[in-house]
Order: structure tokens, then sequence, then C-alpha cells
């Protein structure tokens, strides 16, 4: 307990959260901006009838599955696409009814796979590198603690700070996004529960749940790809001296694994990176998943492998290795 | 350190809960994408439209057209022609006759244009089932349909093989046995949408023969598609507030200035030629 309340306070005193909540301050502005622009836009055009938009949403999409130049991937994900959005103007729900909890939901949907990951870096990266770039590392290393025991407390640490990035980032995109869009809109159903088979979408299991709720299940999701994701930069950490250069390959990793999500649709057996499968929300929402046969479980699965894996190789290494310099 | 402790027990507190929640969500999310509960939907209630449907659609209204309100609200739907394909300015008919009734104190705006490229008869009667599409055509005032194209001229397969004519089969016999099916379609789609909106004015516009140019194909095209007007003349008359723009005149000998690239389409200026007639028929 104490070694693990140590690691907190270091995190908090080094200004490393600071910095996360800075820049979640600084950007979520700019995305709510951007949001409430396109929404003068439609509600210029259309008079702020979404269904109307709506409809001429899916017409516009169906208009090009008949286009030869569109490739066939996306022409299945616009199919699935334009039957969730039929579903939605069936029954008459609003999917993208602007509010700051609709606001914060997307917000969240996009930025699970590159901008979450990346504020976790940021702690993650850090937490055992920066004790050796300072130095300080001896200092903690010749306590009467064991090793594995330092580690650990610091993985914990971890854990609680990854928690408190969601946490904190779903404050502050409410809150902001609630000054241009209202605070209001816990209880608008959101429809999960589709099921993709082929391009068609079951609808079978389809039900309504109240946004707070399908909140509380993004969370959940956001968290687990946070924890893998901190699992991951804490390998790094571990193996290499300096933050900056664990920075830069988790970077790096992410980064491909987004560009990757975008064009490795052919290349199967991709799916076995951990970097294609933290779009976990994408299941929640029924989207199209990036390689064909991925699922919730697959990815899941697929994640708590690569953080096990990462979990085992830091401790291993860290309570072996030699401290030098 | 009483900072540090403050910080410790803040943070500790929180971060515990919030994984602790976090957690309840990531399970709840779990059992919700493996195991989909389906509910049966209320779908929620939709006071306005119903009224309408309940409303008794007018049928006595006078022998004479309704007075044309003043903001025209238009929804577009049907095949390509009505989406404005080989308009180069992506207008089409539909937007081009919107600008155009546009002002002397009136305004015209265009909701939706639910036209989609290579749509037929046959596919078009289902989707006026789409609440979306109902409701899209409930809103507006006037209502502009192009159909039947695809139908007669099996859309763009033909219009793939006209660097060929004599691969063609535009059997006249064939495309005539077809006609009472597709006319019969027509005529459903027609009543269909006056039930949906049983106050908006009609515009369906007629069809012109595009291959009129090709010798073989000028005699047979000429007599389907005027066999087809006339259907739908005979169809659209029935309901006072409907009205057949034709185009079959317009493009009869103006193939070359009239017509897109892709020698089926109408051009901006065909698009425009049409605008106009429907314009001169509504104000």
């Amino acid at each position: 307990m104490p070694l693990i309340k140590n690691e907190c306070i270091k995190i908090i005193k080094r200004k490393r959260f600071y910095v996360v909540l800075l820049v979640l301050l600084a950007l979520v502005p700019m995305f709510t901006y951007a949001q409430m622009k396109s929404a003068e836009r439609s509600q210029e055009k259309f008079n702020s009838d979404w269904r109307l938009e709506l409809q001429q949403r899916i017409t516009d999409n169906e208009n090009s599955l008949s286009s030869d130049r569109v490739p066939d991937e996306w022409k299945r994900y616009r199919l699935i696409f334009i039957q969730q959005m039929q579903y939605y103007l069936q029954h008459d729900v609003n999917p993208n009814q602007p509010n700051g909890v609709t606001f914060t939901r997307e917000f969240l949907n996009n930025a699970i796979s590159l901008f979450i990951p990346l504020l976790i870096m940021a702690i993650a990266s850090d937490i055992v590198s920066g004790e050796r770039t300072t130095g300080t590392i001896k200092m903690l290393l010749t306590r009467p603690v064991k090793r594995w025991k330092v580690l650990l407390s610091k993985l914990i640490a971890l854990i609680m700070f990854t928690s408190l990035i969601v946490l904190s980032t779903y404050i502050i995109a409410y809150l902001i996004s609630g000054l241009a869009f209202g605070y209001k809109g816990f209880d608008i159903p959101v429809f999960t529960g589709f099921q993709i088979v082929g391009s068609e979408v079951d609808m079978s299991g389809v039900h309504a749940v109240p946004q707070w709720k399908y909140l509380l299940m993004q969370g959940g999701l956001v968290w687990f790809v946070g924890i893998c994701i901190g699992m991951l930069a804490f390998m790094v950490s571990v193996l290499v001296r300096s933050t900056a250069a664990s920075i830069v390959i988790m970077m790096a990793a992410l980064i491909a694994g987004n560009i990757l999500t975008n064009m490795a649709s052919a290349w199967s057996s991709a799916k076995y990176l951990f970097m294609v499968n933290l779009n976990l929300t994408n299941y929640l929402a029924g989207n199209l998943p990036p390689i064909e046969g991925m699922t919730l479980n697959f990815s899941l699965i697929v994640l708590a492998l690569w953080a096990a894996c990462a979990v085992i190789v830091s401790f291993s290494v860290f309570t072996r290795r030699d401290i030098l310099n | 350190m009483k900072s540090s402790a403050w910080i410790w027990r803040i943070t500790a507190s929180v971060s515990v809960i919030v994984t602790i929640v976090l957690i309840l969500g990531f399970v709840y999310a779990f059992k919700d994408i493996n195991n989909p509960q389906g509910e049966p939907l209320l779908s929620g209630g939709e006071p306005e439209i119903s009224d309408e449907e309940a409303a008794p659609a007018k049928p006595d209204q006078g022998p004479s057209l309704p007075a044309l309100p003043k903001d025209l609200k238009v929804t577009a739907i049907g095949d390509s022609l009505a989406k404005g394909t080989g308009d180069n300015s992506g207008s089409g008919f539909v937007r081009r006759s919107v600008d155009q009734m546009n002002g002397d104190g009136r305004t015209a705006k265009l909701l939706a244009n639910l036209a989609i490229n290579g749509m037929t008869t046959e596919g078009l009667l289902p989707k006026l089932d789409d609440k979306g599409i109902q409701y899209a055509l409930k809103q507006a005032n006037v209502i502009m349909l192009s159909i039947g194209g695809n139908d007669i001229f099996q859309g763009s397969d033909l219009m793939e093989e006209a660097t060929s004519p004599d691969e063609l089969e535009l059997d006249p016999a064939k495309l005539m046995g077809a006609l009472p099916m597709a006319s019969e379609r027509l005529q459903a789609i027609l009543e269909k949408i006056r039930l949906i909106n049983p106050e908006a004015r009609i515009v369906y516009v007629g069809l012109y023969h595009p291959f009129s140019d090709l010798e073989e194909l000028l005699i047979p095209g000429n007599i389907v598609v005027s066999a087809w007007n006339q259907a739908a003349m005979e169809i659209v008359n029935r309901d006072p507030n409907m009205t057949l723009v034709p185009t079959f005149d317009l493009f009869q000998h103006k193939l070359g200035e009239y017509l897109s690239s892709d020698h089926f389409h109408p051009n901006g200026a065909g698009y425009q030629a049409i605008a106009d007639r429907i314009v001169q028929g509504m104000l």
C-alpha cells in the first residue's frame, strides 16, 4: 500500500496527469467546435429536420452502392450503415441528436483507438523508464523491498490512473460539449445488438438502451483497451531506457495499427495484432469489423493475451536485470 | 506532507470507485454484445403522422386544382433522371426547377432528393413503405417523380451495349408485353404516394426516347415510349392534383444537344429544358 501511494503521488507531482488533462482541455473544444459547425450546416440544409437528413443520407449511400468505383468492403460497410439507419428511422429515433451526451459518446467512439491510448501512454511510458532517466531507480531498488513489489505497485498505480483518465475524458467531453449542445440527453435510447451476418444485419437482437447505460458499457470497453495499452506501454517502459524512446515505440505501433485498420482487410492474419483490435466500441455500435472474422470475444482475447505477455515480460525482465548507469 | 496525503486519499478513492464502475460497464457490455436480448420495441408514437392519416383524404377537392402554396417544399423520388445523373453541375431537373421557382414572392425549397440511380418501378414500390421516405413525402407539398425509364430500357445494361446496336434486343413485342405490368406498378406507386400525402402536387416526368437516333431503335422505341407515356397519362389524369410533364417532344430532334456523353441521361441543357417545362406547368 505505501508503495502504491508513493507511486500515485509521484505521478501527480511529476505533472503527467496534468498534461493529460491539459491535452483534453485543449482538444475537446476543437472537436466541439467542428461538430457545432457541421450541425449548423445541416440545420441550414434540412431545417434541422433529422428525418429528412437521415433519409437523404440513406439515399446517398444507396446511390453510391451502384457505383463500380466503390470498393466492395466499403459497399458492405455502407449496406450495413443503411440498414441500421433505416432501423432508427423505422423506430423514430434520432441517432445523432445533438447534445452533450451524444457528443461524448461519439467522441469516445472515435477516441478509443488512438486518442485514449495516447493519453494513457503519456503516463505508462514514463513510469519505469522515467525513473531510470533521472536515476531515482537506484534509490527505489536499494530499499528493502522486493523488486516485484516495486513493479507491482507501479502497475497498480497505472491501472488506477487509467481509470482516472477514462473518467476525466468523459467528464471533460461532457462538460465542454454541453456548453455548446446542452447537457441533456441521458435518457435517449440508443440501439445496440446489431449482429452482422455477411452484409446483412440481423435485427433480432436489437434493443434500445438508454444513453447513460450505453456510455457505461462504452466506458467499460474503453477502460479495457486502456488497460491493455497501459500494460504494453509499461513493458516497453521497462525494456527501454529512455522515456522518449518508449513513447515513440508505442506511438509508432498505435499509428501503424490505425493505418492497418483502414487498409488491411485483405491481410486477414493482421487481426492477431493488438493494434487493429482496439476498436471495441465498434461491436457495441454494430459496425463492420475491420477484418472479417473479428468478434468481440476474439478482440478481447487477443488484447488480453498481448497484455498478459507484456506483464510477464516486464516482470521477468525487471526482477532479473542489473541496474547500471 | 499534508498535501500528499490528500492527493493520495482523493486519487485512491476516486480511482478505485471508477475502476469498479468501469469494470461493471465492461462486464455489462460484454454480456450485451454476446447475448443481445432483442426486446419488442415500442415504436415511438408519431402523433403528427397518425393525425394526418386519420384525417380523411379529402375526396371532393372539386374539379379545379387547389392553389399552390407560397412556400413550396419539394421532395423528389425515382430514378437517375430525378437524381440528375449526366448533369455536370449535379443539379438535375429537380434542383433547377426548384431554383427557378424561387423568387417572385415565392420560396421553393428542396427537402430531399430520394432518387436512386437505376431505380425501377419494381424497386420503388417497396421503398415507399420505408418510414423515412414516407416522412419526406409527407413533409412536401410538391412531389417530383421520375420512373419507368429503367423498366423500359433495362437501365445500364442496354446503355453499355449501345455501342454495337446490332446486339441490342429491343424487341417491341417483348417490351410491349412487359408494359402492362410496369404501368400497373406505376399506378400502384402513384396511388401510394397519393395515400401518403393526400395534398401534394405530384409531378410525373414523362419518358423520352434516348435512342431515336439509332435507326434500328427508332420505331420500336418510339412505340414503346409513347405507349408508356400514354399509359402514364391515363393514370395521372384521374387525379386533379397530378401532372404529367412530357419530355418526348423535347428530346425528339435534339438528342445531340440534350443528351450527356452516356447517351442515355440528359445533360445540363436537357435537364434545364425539363425544368423549364415543370416550372411552366406549376406557376
